[in-house]
């Protein structure tokens, strides 16, 4: 490097006989886990500070005099570390031994197993058999309260939970108290972790199964779970996550790192809100004819009878009525039928609104929003109006006396009587499930609720974020774009309908400036913020308006 | 040493640009009563304040000790930095740290009162619960231990009829274990409220118990 008086921005410096080239400032351990190798950590995490007392870092650095904790020390350039030396294998061999000593390896019966880092680290660098013949000192459980359970035995004193909830959550009500091999996480007495509304979190960086899952407690092995990468539905921040599914059911969710959106946490309340997608009594198979005549068919037929009928009403009034719970490409879908249909007098959406919004003091980006559904401001965008109270019901004014077209998507229309769509001259349904209101439907149409396919919503930041297919579909639902898309088409005749989420999404950008510029390969799991996020959010923000 | 001035000057050793004498830091006169046995010249210095009698429902820092804290509050730059004598006040003025101290402390000192609690955890100096009017630690670490510990800690159990922990029915005595006291020289060490007995052997325990007797005026002990 020349030496032109300015200090380099990057060092360069050897990790088991690797070329490594980091940013001025990075840890080894950063550096190290660059270039693919994994060195143990439990104290240090990504979103935390770096205490370094676990000692199971420790690498060799050549020059020093004894080996370094590796998470807390700075690359330098031309530095030479080994993180596999016999000397630094050795020691983290004998850190792992102490850390065993209490260790209670319940492994078969501890929600962690599978993924635990204890397990982990031991098996790849630990003793095979331990040396303690002294008994186990025992803790037993302790209720956290909200839905976090503790189990003291299982502990590695990392202190994660303690600086999450000081560091992040900004409420420090975790600490360990007394000390040495009595030591134990806890509260202020019976204090509890209740109330505290992004405590959750805590369970995903214990690093062994000592904080684990109320909900989740006993419920799947970690090995049985598939991973897919979503986002969260539970408000409009839209919160990265994963859906750890099993049997065909979601059965938690995992935060996913996104540093724009939600860094490496998620919301108690968005994380217990995935229950709705499992929720059994699905609509399976398309249905046509109003109440008593109502018959089950199949698409082919259902589409073909629907297209008849809207090509004879062309031009009514049409309302139609979406969800936020809908990604873009169904309600865009949606909305490009109602174009081709007739005169569309009104475009709406009911959903729930919170009292207040909930940040997260440590990762100011993190906000749990008012608006409880993932896609308000896709919905706004694309030109749907809010309607009804702050608990999604209501409002829908004169769609009682309505006697033109009505489609609805989404909305199950429970506070609606069954004399809901009575007028309406063609009333189409779609939904995951069937309703009393919907008994007037002419034609009740299975499509998947988002964890069934593949889409995008737009959060309340104005960034489009895509998630991915985790269920199967129930029967023969279909996601909404793809049965709308292809009515839409055929109506206005304009070429074929697209058959991939990414062929709807691209119609989408074509048919709204709001997402132009936008690519669904470029969005990948990360998300991209619309071309102008900022008079895009705004405009969503005045369409929610009261 | 460089000469760069104390920003904290401590009550021990160089008081800095602060030029605060001793007694200016530490309070000049003494609050609650003298020791049992007055005191022991060579260990005043270490003994910064004289012993009040305990009262787990006493105010805290009232009258001289809202003095003392403000004393110890401006020794330290942050209030976290204050909390161990702070808690060494509380335990003074009640006998133990309840959670009920911990968490007027906490308010007082604007911590987290889970925080307050692991550091008061951590402390073993620190009662978590009442004791009795004598805290007997006997030092059973290796070199008291090596030299008879043991049979001190039974014969101070047989003594007082108590279990280990306890506290004896008329409240008079709480036995424990300690580490180190740091009296290596003189086995077997045992600490009995603020003062050290050295070179004690199972068969000094009655002795010891009867000057406690005589020195409190107390025949019932
Ligand atoms: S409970 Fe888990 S996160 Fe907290 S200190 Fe123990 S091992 Fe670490
Ligand atoms: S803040 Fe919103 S998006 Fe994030 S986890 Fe909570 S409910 Fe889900
Ligand atoms: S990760 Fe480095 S000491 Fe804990």
């Amino acid at each position: 490097m020349p030496d032109n008086g300015r200090k380099p921005e990057t060092v360069a410096l050897t990790i088991d006989g690797r070329e490594v080239v980091v940013p001025k400032g990075t840890s080894l351990l950063q550096a190290a886990a660059g270039a693919g190798i994994e060195v143990p950590h439990y104290c240090y995490h990504p979103g935390l500070s770096a205490p370094a007392q676990c000692r199971v870092c420790l690498v060799e650095v050549e020059g020093a005099p004894k080996l370094q904790p590796s998470c807390v020390t700075v690359a330098q350039d031309g530095q030479v570390v080994r993180t596999d030396s016999d000397e630094a294998l050795e020691m983290r061999k004998g850190v792992f031994e102490f850390y065993l000593v209490n260790h209670p390896l319940d492994c078969p019966i501890c929600d962690m197993s599978g993924e635990c880092k204890l397990q982990d680290y031991v098996f790849a660098e630990g003793r095979e058999h331990g040396r303690a013949h002294e008994p186990k000192r025992v803790f037993g459980r302790d209720d956290f309260g909200g839905d976090v359970l503790y189990y003291g035995d299982r502990c590695v004193m990392c202190t994660r939970c303690v600086r999450f909830m000081e560091e992040v959550a900004g409420d420090p009500r975790l600490t360990v108290v007394e000390r040495g091999s009595r030591a134990v996480i806890d509260t202020f007495f019976d204090q509890g972790l209740e109330g505290a509304s992004f405590a959750g979190n805590v369970v995903d960086i214990c690093p062994v199964g000592a904080l684990v899952s109320k909900e989740f407690l006993h419920k799947a092995r970690a090995w049985d779970l598939d991973h897919t990468p979503s986002v969260c539905a539970g408000c409009s921040q839209g919160c990265n996550v994963e859906l750890h599914t099993r049997d065909n059911l979601v059965q938690r969710l995992k935060p996913r790192e996104n540093q724009e959106v939600n860094g490496h946490w998620m919301c108690d309340y968005g994380r217990e809100s995935y229950e709705w997608i499992n929720r059994p009594g699905r609509l399976e198979s398309p249905q046509a004819g109003r109440g008593s005549r109502r018959k089950p068919t199949d698409w082919r037929d259902v589409l073909g009878r629907l297209h008849a009928r809207l090509q004879e009403l062309r031009g009514a009034e049409v309302i139609v009525i979406g969800s936020p719970l809908w990604p873009n490409e169904g309600l865009a879908a949606l909305d490009a039928l109602a174009q081709a249909a007739g005169q569309v007098s009104r475009r709406v959406f009911r959903s729930p609104r919170a009292q207040d919004e909930d940040p997260l003091p440590g990762f100011p980006l993190l906000i749990r929003r008012r608006d409880l559904a993932p896609n308000v401001d896709g919905a706004g965008l694309l030109g749907f109006d809010r309607d009804g109270s702050d608990v999604g019901e209501g409002g829908l004014d004169g769609v009682a006396a309505h006697d033109g077209i009505l489609l609805v998507l989404g909305d199950e229309l429970r506070d609606q009587s069954e004399e809901f769509g009575a007028s309406a001259a063609l009333f189409v349904y779609l939904g995951t499930h069937d309703s009393p209101a919907a008994a007037n439907a002419d034609f009740v149409l299975p499509v998947t609720n988002f964890a069934e396919q593949e889409g995008t919503f737009v959060n309340a930041q104005g960034r489009v974020q895509r998630f991915q297919q985790a269920l199967r579909p129930p029967g023969t639902a279909r996601p909404a774009w793809l049965v709308l898309g292809a009515l839409a088409a055929a109506l206005a005749g304009n070429g074929p309908p697209p058959s991939r989420a990414d062929g709807a999404f691209a119609a989408l950008v074509a048919a709204h400036p709001a997402f132009a510029g936008l690519d669904y390969d470029v969005l990948g799991v990360a998300g991209a913020p619309l071309a102008d996020a900022g008079a895009a959010t705004a405009a969503a923000a005045g369409q929610r308006a009261p | 040493m460089s000469e760069a001035p104390f920003r904290n000057p401590g009550w021990a050793g160089n008081t800095g640009e602060f030029d605060l004498a001793e007694a200016e830091v530490r309070g000049d006169s003494y609050v609650g009563e003298r020791p049992l046995d007055g005191g022991h010249p060579g260990a005043s210095p270490s003994l910064p304040y004289m012993l009040v009698k305990k009262d787990p429902s006493a105010p805290l820092f009232e009258g001289p000790y809202q003095e003392r804290l403000d004393k110890i509050l401006d020794r330290y730059p942050t209030s976290r930095a204050a909390l161990l004598p702070v808690l060494n006040m509380a335990q003074e003025l009640r006998g133990h740290v309840s959670p009920g101290t911990m968490d007027e402390v906490a308010s007082l000192l604007d911590l987290g009162r889970a925080y307050v609690r692991g550091v008061a955890t951590f402390y073993t100096m620190y009662n978590k619960r009442p004791v009795g009017r004598f805290l007997v630690q006997v030092c059973t670490n290796i070199s008291c231990n090596l030299c008879g510990a043991d049979e001190v800690l039974a014969a101070f159990l047989d003594h007082t009829g108590t279990e280990l922990g306890e506290t004896s029915a008329d409240g008079n005595f709480t036995v424990v274990e300690a580490e180190c006291l740091a009296a290596c020289g003189f086995p077997t060490c045992v600490q009995i409220n603020s003062r050290y007995f050295e070179d004690v052997g199972a068969d000094d325990v009655t002795a010891i118990i009867e000057r406690l007797k005589a020195e409190t005026g107390d025949a019932r002990l």
